[in-house]
């Protein structure tokens, strides 16, 4: 049997390299890594972008410098101008002796705030030979937002192994492959498997690409197996069923779409909802799956914490098989 | 005529198959989780802890100080986990942060390590009875950043909140209507869910027809092909108009401008069916071009980035036609939107769209005669 599944393999490999997709899966890890190294310091960069005038007040430029990254421009139209653009930019202009902040008007709250603080530390001579405060750093260097952009790169990665075991298999269907199967000594559960191992592979392929090209060498491995391995399981049945279910590419194309709503829901609701909402997406696998990659790759998560995110995972996955258990059968037939 | 009957042919045809019924459930599940699960105003706050190596009275200040913008006024007293120790805590809560009072240094720098908030502060007295404040910061902040805290505390907190209140702020407009968290997720899920879809879906219908032959059978036919590929389009269209009314109508009334929302839905959706016909026309089957749609999808989604983190806008994203898209989209849900905006937007839209159009039209001949 093992070898029945190995030849499946083979031949979707061998299927998928004809489609330059073997090349796209290899790829495509790696490219979200280098994307990601690329993004991650920019964006992490932001206190309060300041427009001023250049030549107005060099003093005050130097000084603001040390807090803020500033633009310069040539008179106040140009400021103005740049201020009424679409991102968050605060015009520092002069009025008489004083100056006043200029903003867009749709600003949050907080960004008008730090620039009338640094406009205030100015006025004030504020300055940071006069500190009275020490910094002391924990040493970690990865800012969050590239934890963050990681691990929705982990999370495509296995969806995208579960659209390829989709995919497969409605093309085996169009090619009415899959009657040929039927026909052949391979066993069913032999089929399913044999059209798994590729969806397996390359989350974890592509985790460990993606962990090793963005830097985060020091997690803890096994962890990380851990919740790959688990949450490859959930993208697996997924791509298991919509191939089952669907006869041409096109449903199986829209119901694809599906599997990115619960994740983008698991996502949202993680990084950006307060503690009372949490509850409500306890259902999704995904929510768990991203926790404990979070946790793993913050590096403090404890074995007990990734082995009740693998265990829900589980629990939640086995809901979903028992119940879609028949339609999966019929599917084969 | 031609044109119209080809379109209803086309209409009945996917009214048969799951697709179109999954796009209208797929607005409606969109729609309950906007309307159930996304709060109005979801900011998450940022946590600073604190531990006051000082004398009673002048903790008593510092304490005084951030009752003041305290939302219920009073202190609460929890317990903070921190990885296998729970410390007791002081807790504030005001609009903007979350403040932690702990017992002891050790707390403090403990849950620094372990919960990594904004800044876990110590505050002690130096050897000229002055307060010296000490920070502990994971390691990742800016420089900009870590300045701000070396001097935050030089001048007098009293003194330093009064002159920052006596900035004056002039707004280059006063009637913008900020939009409300929930609200906020329209665009870039209209974005997501209408426009780019569309590359996604007529891709697969194109495939579909190749695999079953009717584009062979097309050839024969009186009609000319860009009938045919009109036809998909306005299908796509169809649906992508009706599921994004369906989020946008329950979520924000009457507000929106609804016929620039319409002009920007529609040539944006047919930009985007049309690239998706053109990417089909290189490709046998929807394996094959799998790995250019999805790129292409993953490219599309990062101005998301950067509708989300306002101060963050490198030039190159605004290259990506999403970043107009999910701005133009915001602007037909605003009150007082930048009508000027959509239409160019909408503009440039329809006239990518028309190119791409004619490409696909003109590929499609070539296939189809061979």
């Amino acid at each position: 049997m093992i070898k029945k599944i190995g030849t499946l393999f083979l031949r979707d490999l061998k299927v998928n390299k004809r489609d330059f997709l073997a090349m796209y899966i290899i790829i495509f890890p790696v490219l979200f890594a280098l994307g990601i190294n690329l993004l991650a310091p920019s964006i992490n960069d932001t206190t309060v972008n300041l427009a001023l005038i250049e030549g107005e007040n060099p003093d005050q430029v130097t000084y603001l410098e040390d807090f803020a990254r500033v633009e310069m421009f040539k008179d106040v139209e140009a400021v103005e101008k740049r201020v009424a653009k679409r991102d968050n930019i605060i015009g520092v202009l002069p009025d008489g002796d004083d100056y006043y902040v200029l903003q867009q008007g749709n600003e949050a709250e907080g960004v008008v705030d730090f620039a009338k603080l640094l406009v205030t530390f100015y006025e004030q001579d504020v300055q940071l030979e006069n500190t009275n405060a020490e910094i002391i750093e924990l040493g970690r260097t990865v800012p969050p937002l590239k934890k963050l952009l990681v691990n929705i790169a982990i999370l495509f990665t296995s969806v995208l192994g579960g659209m390829l075991i989709a995919l497969n298999i409605v093309e085996d269907k169009v090619d009415r492959t899959i009657r040929a199967i039927h026909l052949s000594p391979v066993s069913r559960k032999a089929y399913i498997l044999g059209k798994s191992v590729i969806g397996v592979l390359l989350p974890i392929y592509g985790t460990a690409v993606l962990v090793w090209i963005t830097g985060f060498n020091d997690i803890n491995v096994g962890q990380m197996m851990v919740i790959v391995l688990v949450s490859t399981i959930l993208s697996l049945l997924v791509g298991l069923i919509e191939g089952l279910n669907n006869d041409d590419v096109i449903n199986a194309a829209a119901n694809i779409k599906i599997l990115f709503l619960p994740m983008a829901a698991a996502i949202v609701a993680v990084e950006l909802l307060g503690d009372k909402w949490q509850k409500f997406f306890y259902w999704i696998p995904f929510y768990w799956a991203y926790k404990g990659n979070d946790a793993v790759l913050a590096g403090g998560a404890t074995w007990q914490q990734i082995l009740l995110y693998s265990v829900i995972v589980l629990g939640l996955s086995s809901v979903v098989y028992v119940y879609l258990a028949p339609k999966i059968r019929k599917g084969l037939e | 005529m031609k044109l119209w009957h080809s379109f209803i042919k086309e209409l009945k045809l996917s009214s048969r198959g799951f697709y179109f019924y999954i796009e209208l459930i797929m607005a409606i599940i969109i729609l309950t989780v906007v309307l159930f699960a996304i709060p109005e105003d979801f900011v998450s706050k940022d946590t600073e802890y604190m531990y006051f190596d000082l004398p009673e009275e002048m903790i008593d200040e510092y304490r005084a100080d951030i009752l003041k913008d305290d939302l219920d006024g009073k202190a609460e007293y929890v317990d903070v986990k921190s990885g296998k120790d729970v410390f007791s805590a002081e807790y504030y809560e005001t609009d903007k942060k979350k403040y932690y009072v702990v017992k002891s240094k050790a707390a403090a720098i403990q849950i620094a390590e372990t919960e990594r908030p904004l800044v876990s502060a110590v505050m002690t007295l130096d050897d000229t009875g002055n307060v010296h404040y000490k920070y502990y910061l994971q390691g990742y902040e800016t420089e900009r950043l870590k300045n701000t805290y070396l001097v935050i505390h030089n001048l007098d907190i009293n003194l330093l909140k009064e002159e920052v209140d006596h900035q004056v702020v002039r707004s280059l407009s006063t009637d913008y209507e900020k939009l409300t968290d929930r609200e906020n997720v329209i665009p870039s899920l209209l974005t997501f869910n209408g426009s780019l879809m569309g590359l996604f879906i007529i891709a697969a219908y194109i495939f579909l027809d190749k695999q079953e032959g009717i584009i062979k059978a097309y050839a024969i036919t009186a009609s000319p092909v860009w009938m045919y590929l009109m036809s998909k389009i306005w299908v796509i269209l169809l649906t992508s108009t009706l599921s994004s009314f369906i989020i946008v109508v329950p979520v924000m009334g009457l507000q929106p401008n609804y016929l620039l929302l319409l002009l920007l839905l529609i040539t944006s959706g047919f930009f985007a069916s049309s690239l998706g016909l053109v990417i089909a026309s290189f490709y046998k089957n929807m394996m094959q071009a799998f790995g250019v749609v999805y790129l292409l999808m993953i490219a599309m989604i990062l101005p998301n980035i950067a509708y989300f983190i306002p101060s963050w806008e490198p030039i190159w994203i605004k290259v990506i036609p999403t970043y107009p898209l999910i701005q133009g989209f915001k602007e037909t849900i605003l009150v007082n939107g930048d009508t000027t905006y959509i239409l160019m937007a909408s503009l440039g839209f329809f006239a990518g769209g028309m190119l791409l159009f004619l490409m696909a039209n003109k590929r499609y001949k070539k296939t189809l005669a061979a």
